[in-house]
Order: C-alpha cells, then sequence, then structure tokens
C-alpha cells in the first residue's frame, strides 16, 4: 500500500495519457457483427444474378432495404458508397413495411422484426426479391439466405426452393460456403 | 459554511482533472495524426473474400439492446464486456458505473444502493431481480447487498431502469429495478478456472465447468470463494467488516424442441463476516458502546422456467422459484421462505398491438428470533402476495408508439393496489428517439413497517435515571406512493457518438416518518420510555436528470461520461413532528459526474480508467470525494487472461456513506486486485 500511495495523481494520469497514445496505434479488435453481416450483403450482390426485369436499366443501382429497425446504424451506407458491381452502384434505402419492395433487390430483416417476419416474408413472395434475415427459423418462414451466429463468427444458410421461388442464381462458390436449409416438406 | 467550502474544493479537484484529462486527450489525438497505423490503408471489409467473413471474429449487441433503444423509460444495459472491464469483483462496485445509480460502500461487507434518492443500507425504493427472482427482502424491505454474491463472469448483462417500473414488476419497483441475467448454459461450455487475490486480504477463486447433457441439453457448475478483511486499523479503531463467501450452483438448459425452452438453475451459499455497530448495551444503567458483531448469511434457491415460441411470434413462458434464506444481523436472526410462480404471455394482436400480461403469486413465510435491542411483532407471519397486469404497446402512426399498462396487485397489508404506467415513444428516424412518460408506483409495506420494536438510544437523565428511545412499528401501514413524469432522448449523432438524456419530475405520498409520541415512566424497567411510533405523513418532490454518452474515439479507444443530478424537497404534515425526515434528501448526492475509459492497446492488452466525483452528502456530514480505478487487461491468446486493478488511486481513504441502523461507516480504502482467468 505504500508504494501505491506514493504514486500522486499527477503521475498516474500521465500514464494513463501516455497509454492512450498508445492505443491509437495497436492492432483494431474483432470488428462489430453488423460490420460483418454489412460485408455479406454486399457480398451477396456479386455472387447472386437477379431475373431479367428486376432492373429498369443496365445502371439501375442495386437496392438494398432495411426493413423495419435498422440494426447497422450507418455502417452499411458508408461500405457500399462508391462501389459497384459491374456497372451497377448501391442505394440503401430504409422502410417500415414491403409495400415499396419493388425497389429492393435485397430486402434484410433484421430480428429486432421477428415478430411480423412471417408476414413481412408472405408480402414479398414476387421474384427479384433477395430476403436476408437472422431470426432463428428465418429460412424456415420462407427466406433466402439467414446468417446465425456460431460462437464469435457468423454463419449463412440458404434456402434453395425459396431462391428458385425468387429466380435468383446463387453462385455456387457462396453456396459452397453456405449451410443448406432443409427441404420443406 | 464547511460545506460550501469543502464542495467548493470538490469542484476545483474536477476541473483540474478535467482539464488534464483533456490536454491528454488532445496529446493522444495529435499522436493519432502522426501515427503510422493511420498510414496503413484502413481494414476495409469489402476486400474481405467470403472465406475471410466467414473467420472473423465478431463482438455483438445484444439483441435486446437494440430494441432498448426504442423503449420509453430510462435504460441502461450493462454487458459482459463491461463487466469484465470494470475489474469489479462485487456487484455494488459494477453498479458505480452506471448512470443514475447511488453506490456508496459503508464497510468492507456493507453497501447502500439506491436510485433517484433515499439511499440507505436497506434502500427499499429499488427492485432487483437475479434471472427473474426477486432479491429484495420481504422483512427487511430492502436488499442485503451482503448476501448478493455470484460470479460475475456469469452475467450476460444487467439492465437498470431508472423510475417507476411497478406496472411490469409490481410494488417496490419504484424508483427503479435492477435486472441481472445470467448467461444461458450454452454459452458457458467448457472449463474456467479463475484465481486473484490482493490488497486487504482480498482474494478469490472460481471453478466452473460446462458441457452438454444429450442432444439438447446444456448445463454448468460452479464452486466460487470470495475473501475481503477488515478495514484499516488506522482508519478506524474496532473494524469488525470482514466478510467471506463460500458458494456453489449449476444452471442447466434444454431445448426441449425448437420452440421450446427450459431452464432449470440453483445455487447455496454462505457468507459470513461482521460489522462495528454502535448501539444500546443492556445493563444497569444501560450505555452506548460500540463493538463488533457477527453477520451471516445462507441462502439458496431453486429455479425453473419454460418458455414456448409460436410461430405467430406470441410467446408464452412459466416460471417458479423456491427460494430460502437465514440472515444474521445485528444480533438477530430472520428465517425466510419463499416460493413464488409467474406466468406471462406476449400476444401480437393485428398489426398494432403488441401485447404482454401476466399472472403471479408469491408466498413467503418469516420467522424472526429478535434481541433485546431489535425484535419483531409477531415473529413468525406468512404473507401472500397475487397480481396481475397487462401492457399493450400501440403503433399509432409509422414512427409513434403508446404503451398502457397497469399492474393490479393484491397484498396483505394494504390490499388491492394498482400501479397504471403510460409511454410515448416517438422515432422520426433510425437514430433519434424521444420518449415521454407517467406511471404511478408504490412501496408496500413490511413486517418490519408493522412490527419492529427496536431500542435506538440510551439518554441518561438527572438523578441517576435514563430514558431509552424506542422505534416502534405501526400495524396501520399504508403504501408509499410515487406519481412520476420523464422524458428523454437517444440518439446515434454519428457513426461514433451516442447520448442519452433524462429528465425527470417525481411526487411522492404519504412517505414514512418516526412520530414521537409522549413520553411515560416504565416503573418495571425502572426508565423513562421516549417511543418514536412509525407513520406516513410526509410527502417529497424530486426533479433531476441523467445523461450519459458513448464516444468511440477510435476503434480502439471507448470514452463514456456520464452524470447524474437530483434535488429533492421533503414536506412534512401540519401534524407530523418527525424530527429527523428532512434530512432523507441529504443521504444522496446532488450531484455526481463520471468519464469511462476503455482503451484497446493491442496485441491482447487493455488500459480502462473510471474517474468520477460523487458531491457530498449533507446529512451525516460526508464530503464529496473523487475517485480513480484503473484496470490494467492482458489476453494472452484464447485461453488465458490477467488483470490488475486498482481502485482509490487518488486518495488512500474516503468516506462514502454516514453511519446508519447501529452500523459504523468505515472508510473506502486505496485497494488493488490481481487476477488470473484460465478457460479449457
Amino acid at each position: 500500500m505504500a508504494l501505491l500511495s506514493s504514486i500522486d495523481t499527477t503521475r498516474m494520469l500521465s500514464l494513463f495519457l501516455i497509454l492512450g497514445a498508445f492505443a491509437l496505434r495497436a492492432e483494431p479488435q474483432a470488428f462489430d457483427e453488423y460490420q460483418v453481416k454489412a460485408a455479406f450483403l454486399y457480398n451477396f450482390a456479386k455472387f447472386v444474378q437477379w431475373p431479367s426485369g428486376s432492373f429498369a436499366s443496365s445502371t439501375d443501382p442495386i437496392g438494398i432495404c432495411i426493413i423495419g429497425q435498422n440494426p447497422f446504424g450507418w455502417t452499411l451506407e458508408n461500405m457500399v458508397r462508391g462501389k459497384m458491381v459491374g456497372d451497377r452502384a448501391f442505394a440503401v434505402r430504409q422502410f417500415s413495411d414491403t409495400q415499396q419492395a419493388s425497389q429492393c433487390q435485397i430486402l434484410f430483416i433484421g430480428s429486432a422484426e421477428w415478430k411480423r417476419t412471417r408476414a413481412l416474408l408472405e408480402a414479398v413472395k414476387n421474384p427479384g426479391v433477395l430476403a436476408v434475415g437472422e431470426s432463428d427459423d428465418f429460412t424456415e418462414l420462407g427466406g433466402v439466405i439467414s446468417f446465425r451466429l456460431d460462437g464469435p463468427r457468423v454463419r449463412i444458410k440458404v434456402n434453395l426452393q425459396a431462391a428458385e421461388h425468387a429466380k435468383l442464381r446463387i453462385s455456387s462458390k457462396l453456396l459452397s460456403l453456405a449451410e443448406i436449409a432443409k427441404k420443406q416438406p | 459554511m464547511s460545506e460550501s467550502l469543502s464542495r467548493g474544493r470538490a469542484g476545483r479537484r474536477i476541473v483540474i482533472l478535467l482539464v488534464r484529462v483533456g490536454v491528454s486527450l488532445s496529446l493522444s489525438l495529435g499522436v493519432e495524426i502522426r501515427s503510422p497505423a493511420q498510414t496503413l490503408p484502413p481494414r476495409d471489409l469489402t476486400q474481405f473474400t467470403l472465406e475471410d467473413l466467414m473467420n472473423v471474429e465478431v463482438v455483438s449487441v445484444s439483441k435486446k439492446e437494440q430494441k432498448l433503444a426504442k423503449t420509453g423509460a430510462a435504460i441502461v444495459v450493462m454487458t459482459q464486456e463491461d463487466i469484465r472491464r470494470s475489474g469489479a469483483t462485487n456487484i455494488p462496485d459494477l453498479l458505480r458505473m452506471v448512470p443514475g445509480v447511488n453506490v456508496a460502500r459503508v464497510d468492507h461487507s456493507t453497501w447502500a444502493v439506491s436510485i433517484r434518492g433515499f439511499n440507505d443500507v436497506y434502500a427499499n425504493k429499488v427492485l432487483v431481480l437475479i434471472d427473474g427472482r426477486s432479491v429484495y427482502h420481504p422483512v427487511f424491505s430492502g436488499v442485503i447487498w451482503y448476501a448478493q454474491e455470484m460470479p460475475l463472469e456469469n452475467i450476460e448483462r444487467i439492465e437498470v431502469i431508472r423510475g417507476p417500473g411497478g406496472t411490469v414488476w409490481g410494488a417496490n419497483a419504484m424508483n427503479g429495478v435492477i435486472n441481472i441475467i445470467t448467461k444461458s448454459a450454452k454459452d458457458t461450455s467448457g472449463g474456467l478456472i479463475t484465481a486473484g487475490g490482493g490488497s486487504d486480504a482480498q482474494a478469490g477463486a472460481l471453478v466452473q465447468y460446462g458441457g452438454k447433457i444429450g442432444p439438447t441439453g446444456s448445463y454448468r457448475v460452479y464452486g466460487r470463494y470470495a475473501n475481503v478483511g477488515k478495514s484499516d486499523a488506522a482508519a478506524f479503531a474496532q473494524p469488525a467488516d470482514a466478510k467471506r463467501t463460500q458458494e456453489g450452483g449449476f444452471r442447466s438448459d434444454w431445448n426441449l424442441t425448437p420452440r421450446d425452452l427450459l431452464t432449470v438453475q440453483g445455487e447455496v451459499r454462505l457468507v459470513d463476516g461482521g460489522q462495528t455497530l454502535t448501539g444500546v448495551i443492556f445493563r444497569v444503567p444501560p450505555i452506548t458502546a460500540t463493538f463488533g458483531q457477527p453477520a451471516r448469511d445462507d441462502d439458496g434457491n431453486l429455479l425453473a422456467r419454460w418458455t414456448h415460441r409460436f410461430l405467430n411470434g406470441s410467446d408464452i413462458s412459466v416460471q417458479a422459484y423456491y427460494d430460502q434464506s437465514h440472515v444474521f444481523v445485528f444480533g438477530v436472526n430472520n428465517w425466510a421462505s419463499i416460493g413464488n410462480v409467474d406466468f406471462q404471455n406476449h400476444l401480437r394482436i393485428g398489426g398494432r398491438n403488441d401485447v404482454v400480461w401476466g399472472l403471479s403469486y408469491r408466498a413467503n413465510a418469516n420467522r424472526f428470533s429478535g434481541n433485546s435491542l431489535v425484535t419483531l411483532h409477531p415473529l413468525e407471519r406468512t404473507d401472500s402476495l397475487y397480481g396481475a397486469f397487462a401492457q399493450d404497446e400501440i403503433t399509432l402512426t409509422q414512427t409513434l408508439s403508446l404503451t398502457l399498462g397497469s399492474k393490479f396487485e393484491h397484498n396483505s397489508y394494504t390490499g388491492f393496489e394498482i400501479e397504471p404506467s403510460a409511454q410515448l415513444v416517438w422515432a422520426p428516424t433510425a437514430h433519434h428517439t424521444v420518449w415521454t412518460s407517467a406511471a404511478k408506483a408504490i412501496r408496500q409495506p413490511s413486517n418490519i413497517d408493522s412490527g419492529l420494536e427496536t431500542i435506538s438510544a440510551v439518554q441518561p437523565l438527572p438523578g441517576g435515571l435514563y430514558g431509552l428511545v424506542t422505534v416502534s412499528g405501526n400495524p396501520n401501514t399504508k403504501v408509499e406512493q410515487l406519481r412520476d413524469y420523464e422524458t428523454g432522448y437517444r440518439a446515434q449523432l454519428s457513426r461514433r457518438i451516442s447520448i442519452d438524456v433524462t429528465g425527470f419530475l417525481s411526487f411522492y405520498k404519504n412517505l414514512q416518518t418516526t412520530e414521537p409520541e409522549a413520553p411515560y415512566f416504565n416503573p418495571a424497567g425502572g426508565y423513562l420510555a421516549i417511543p418514536l411510533v412509525f407513520d406516513y405523513k410526509a410527502h417529497a418532490v424530486s426533479y433531476g436528470a441523467e445523461a450519459f454518452a458513448n464516444w468511440n474515439v477510435t476503434d480502439r479507444w471507448k470514452i463514456s461520461p456520464g452524470l447524474t443530478m437530483l434535488n429533492m424537497s421533503v414536506r412534512r404534515d401540519a401534524s407530523s413532528h418527525d424530527p429527523t425526515i428532512e434530512q432523507t434528501p441529504g443521504y444522496v448526492p446532488r450531484r455526481s459526474y463520471q468519464v469511462r475509459s476503455f482503451i484497446n492497446l493491442g496485441r491482447g492488452f487493455e488500459w480502462d480508467q473510471t474517474l468520477g466525483y460523487t458531491g457530498p452528502l449533507a446529512s451525516g456530514d460526508i464530503p464529496g470525494y473523487t475517485r480513480l480505478d484503473a484496470r490494467f487487461g492482458w489476453r494472452l491468446g484464447e485461453s488465458c487472461d490477467f488483470s490488475l486493478t486498482a481502485q482509490n488511486l487518488l486518495a488512500p481513504r474516503h468516506a462514502e456513506f454516514p453511519d446508519i441502523h447501529f452500523v459504523d461507516h468505515m472508510q473506502d480504502q486505496r485497494s488493488i486486485f490481481g487476477k488470473i482467468t484460465w478457460r479449457f
């Protein structure tokens, strides 16, 4: 205890501050869950082919729509800003329901919306919409891709029937890394 | 005069500290500009391949937290990461970090914890739940923090709600609710061993193992030991406030079907130690003396909860628990047995209504054995409490929702009580939420309120006579009532900065007073009795604000400042002669501030500090104090980490709370604690 008493406030604080400066040079830690999920959404645009007629023109942006609560904050917008897939840029939109789903190629339904996930999915059964979710039963309910946390890692699960229904062609590269949902009876 | 002087001094001190922190911040930022790390390309996740993304480790914010951003109440969630990085070894020390919670250490084994005023060792207006089990003591009317021990590693999160929560949680959730939620056994598989030690004879060890049972079940079992020695004899002549905890417990979680979850958990605990008391000792004539007195708590509980989720998003849960405890404090014993059943149903009706309703029943049987200083009438008593609640969250427009609800509860002292509330939440964008609420809440009477008999002081009188001041309960109990109005604003101002501000106005009615009655001579005892009897003749108005922010200065450095302001005035009825009730507001600081800093130094090193100022307590003459706690952590790969935590770096010792309920307050000392954690 005598040792501690002899260290005065100023020195303690200086130490605190010097070490604070080190913080800025160190390696970054793990990513936020939604940073990684946003990066997956960006990748889906590269590994999925939409049916013809999904876009008005060949330079129409890829619409990523977040329905209801947005868990990404600004992460998703910042990530896809200035990015192109072919000739297409991205447009991130937020809607409270699926009425404007025609503007969406990728439709994200967060787990906070789990209570109305089923209803939302029923409403977007039109082709050309890649419904991505994260509730446990998202693919069972008819969603195309769902995120799942496996410890600290993000895993994806694909419902092939739903993808076929939505006329989406998912590349084998993506499928080889995904878990395939069991066929619905 | 002296009070304003000390306040001025403390004020200057914090200003100096903040200036120094500010200087250092700007220094650090200066470094950032020149930092070589800045010249490297940022780690852009869009450059990652799918395989890389699959292997990235993520830190997830709980789903619950996202929903909390839209809650019409003042709520803060402390995550396991916050808990780990606090370096705390006990729950009250953890709660110090939560803006709006007033935590004061009375001695090494005794704490006073409250929200928005009325702090006390038995603060009776805050409800505390551990995994849905209330730890508010039915006799002592408050949480015995002495007994609230658990492995902090197993806590998933702590939700602190400031303001009334009576609509959902019922009686005594008056000024706030603290919900401690432990991790599912699924998340604690494998072995965990921790060992630590430090100054003041602090020692602690945890041995835990978890695994799977069959294809759907998982379990963990643990044993834990913790010790803290007596306060420094240099600060107080006869410290007796050591404390030792031995406990063991288990939790098992079973996914009976993909939609059914069963949790069964239980624990047994033995805490023994002591306190230094000043009280009346029976001799002829009686005297007031200061002495060390052992204290003890042994308790055990068993809880089971079944939850079923329907495909349409509704759910049902049933929870039952049994809790048995024995408390031995200031020489009296209380044995309590509590049985509790809760049923809850969550329904989504149409597109607009999100309804939660529930039923609850609780029975508690108490047996008390008193002594000449404190006793209770009757010594044995069984009470039941039953109630129902319903709450509907109505979506009015896309951005506006209204929640209405009420609890209807029957207690065996005052019969039926109603605790309604209304909350309006406006979330114009995803990043801003404004809310306002109105609620009524109550504190329900306990055995102490109706049947306490205690001798609180001895008064020598001329002629060799003496007077005894007695405090007695009053069988005509009333509920203490609160009508509360609040408003708040939460915002994600930028990618790196979020803020949360709450303002409240609270009206208390029928607060408990101790009324002097006419003294009389007791010929058999040969003394003059000076009786004080409980009544409910005071009212209070309080208003205040709590604000905090999170600022992710860089990806590796987070700063969280917070402030708490409370102004309370207490008024007696004209018929009340309570000499002390007006001191009530003085048991809580009017102002407190804190800044927490969390830094990831890289290579697994962490450096975290909390700098906080707590204003003076007018009652009991406790000066304001500034404390700096620091933690240094080092993660050695996946399986091992080491931490060193130092508390009270700025001064060797300071007092945090006055003497209360016979307990002599000690000084909180500078201390250091090192800990090794090993996972396998």
